[in-house]
């Protein structure tokens, strides 16, 4: 059984179709690769799933359960946990009380658990000096801070939403080999993504979007060299 | 060691427990007005912790005054049982109301609030039973009046006020209000159920505000359409709270004090100088420090947590 399935997935703002009758399924344990154009759909793929918008008309399936109208704190108490594409931390916490919330609305546990877990997760993610506010953090810690946040509430499957978007080549690295860690440790990851090193680094599997409509999916070679998807990024040849 | 900071609030509250003691009835009853302000303000800035503003403090606090009033004269109860029940009712109704308009927010929550307090204003001065335009007066006032109770009274539900206060900042509520007035996208997707957060705040600090409102009739003896869901009830704990800054315990207090204080000393030499003052402290704090006293405290290195 997938642990996600998204049947006929639409979502409409107005006139526009931002995703249009999408249907895929994301299997335990992989890492999903989502690319494609601007505008493609790639981040309302993510909101719809994680819980945001509501969908015009389709189904979301998330370990058999039909999710499409379950509100968004459920949708994480039930496993779904996503970062963000512009950084948003909680500027009225610092950086430990920003990575409890995970632990403390997402699992409900007690303060000092929260705390505890949250403190584990920064040994993980490499965060030190945890009392900070996020005005004292460098940009590379705040991903890693979301990341931490969306990891306390003890997902299933985990959206990184052009979570590389700013960082340096050993910025990048650091978060593939830390992204490699917490899928080893059995997470299945989505990973949105404009940087094509990145996907071809971490992916297993690559679906391509554009005009809110499925491309095409497969292995990263196979969909990088398919002349479509070249032609969605790059246009097509003139005719000179 | 942390622990010095409830030491000190103990010692101010027996300090304030034995003051009956040394003050003539005058001082008390500008004592007991203070502490009505510390609470109303504090209930309202608990909310506002949330992103939430409030301008229906006059309803909780004529309902509570006015349910009181009648469970000691309908009913024959304790005067002190009818503040309970006042509390109880503007609970519930926040509890009503709340449930079905907290998915709303901001100005759009606050009209309701402000249209609930005008609906019961305008119930209670046309039906009978609440007495109609001239209200009711009690035949006592509870306590038979007595300066050193109704102070006590009153102090009770300040201090307990503040300590929910301070509650809600070192418990989970505190990660639950920041979270939504920061970002509830980013509170939703870790998991934080955002409407029954804001639906408890609600009903907690109007719990208090019908506490006040119902200690408020039985201490003066009476209710009227007019003074028990006053404007002013929710005016100035607004004010106060603006002044000694928000999202903070200490904020309120400092501002329902040094206003009330001010005013009363005012109302003295200039009838109605008080409001004059309270228009022009509001203009200068939102000005120049929008952060209220505790802004600048803050600012000026003192790490004030609460």
């Amino acid at each position: 059984m997938a642990l996600l399935k998204t049947i006929g997935l639409t979502r409409r703002f107005g006139g526009l179709s931002a995703l249009s009758d999408v249907s895929m399924e994301i299997n335990e344990k992989e890492i999903v690769g989502v690319i494609g154009p601007n505008g493609a759909g790639k981040s309302t793929f993510t909101n719809v799933v994680a819980g945001l918008y509501l969908p015009t008309s389709g189904k979301i399936e998330f370990k058999g359960q039909d999710i499409s109208m379950t509100p968004a704190h459920v949708r994480c108490h039930l496993g779904i946990a996503r970062t963000f594409q512009l950084m948003r931390p909680l500027y009225g916490l610092n950086m430990i009380e920003n990575i409890m919330l995970g632990g403390l609305f997402g699992k409900g546990h007690s303060l000092k658990i929260a705390r505890k877990g949250a403190l584990e997760m920064c040994k993980f993610m490499a965060l030190k000096d945890v009392e900070r506010p996020i005005s004292a953090m460098t940009a590379l810690e705040i991903k890693k801070m979301e990341i931490a946040r969306g990891l306390t509430t003890e997902p299933s499957l985990l959206f990184l939403d052009e979570v590389m978007a700013g960082l340096n080549k050993d910025e990048t690295m650091e978060i593939i080999e830390t992204v490699r860690k917490i899928n080893q440790q059995g997470m299945t990851i989505i990973v949105i993504e404009h940087v094509m090193r990145v996907i071809r680094e971490l992916t297993h599997r690559v679906i391509v979007l554009e005009w809110g409509k499925v491309l095409c999916e497969g292995a990263y070679d196979k969909v990088s060299s398919d002349p479509r998807v070249i032609t969605a990024y790059l246009g097509e040849e003139a005719e000179c | 060691m942390k622990y010095w900071k409830y030491l000190i609030f103990a010692v101010c509250v027996l300090i304030a427990i034995s003051l009956p003691k040394f003050l003539g009835v005058y001082p008390l009853q500008i004592l007991n007005i203070v502490l009505i302000y510390v609470a109303l303000a504090l209930s309202w800035d608990m909310l506002l912790r949330s992103g939430q503003m409030s301008l229906g403090i006059a309803g909780s606090c004529g309902i509570g005054g006015y349910t009181a009033v009648l469970c000691t004269i309908n009913l024959g109860l304790n005067p002190l049982v009818g503040i309970l029940i006042g509390s109880g009712v503007a609970a519930i109704i926040a509890l009503l109301v709340g449930y079905s308009v907290l998915h709303l927010r901001a100005m759009y929550f606050a009209i309701v609030t402000l249209a609930v307090t005008e609906i019961f204003r305008i119930l209670v001065r046309n039906f009978e039973i609440t007495g109609g335009p001239e209200g009711i007066i009690l035949p006592n006032a509870i306590f038979k009046g007595d300066a050193a109770g109704t102070y006590w009274l009153m102090l009770a539900i300040g201090v307990f006020t503040i300590i929910l206060s301070w509650l809600f900042q070192k418990t989970r509520i505190h990660f639950a209000l920041t979270s939504t007035a920061n970002d509830e996208i980013v509170a939703a997707s870790s998991g934080l159920n955002i409407f029954k957060y804001l639906v408890i705040v609600f009903v907690i600090s109007s719990a208090i505000q019908g506490m006040v409102g119902g200690a408020y009739a039985q201490i003066y003896g009476f209710v009227t359409p007019e003074s028990s869901f006053s404007v002013n009830f929710t005016l100035l704990p607004i004010i106060m709270v603006l002044l000694g800054g928000t999202n903070s315990t200490w904020g309120p207090v400092i501002g329902a004090v040094i206003l009330t204080v001010l005013a009363e000393a005012l109302k003295l030499v200039i009838p109605y100088g008080h409001l004059l003052i309270f228009g022009v402290v509001m203009i200068i704090a939102i000005i120049w420090f929008p952060g209220g006293i505790i802004g600048i405290l803050r600012k000026g290195g003192v790490q004030a947590h609460h």
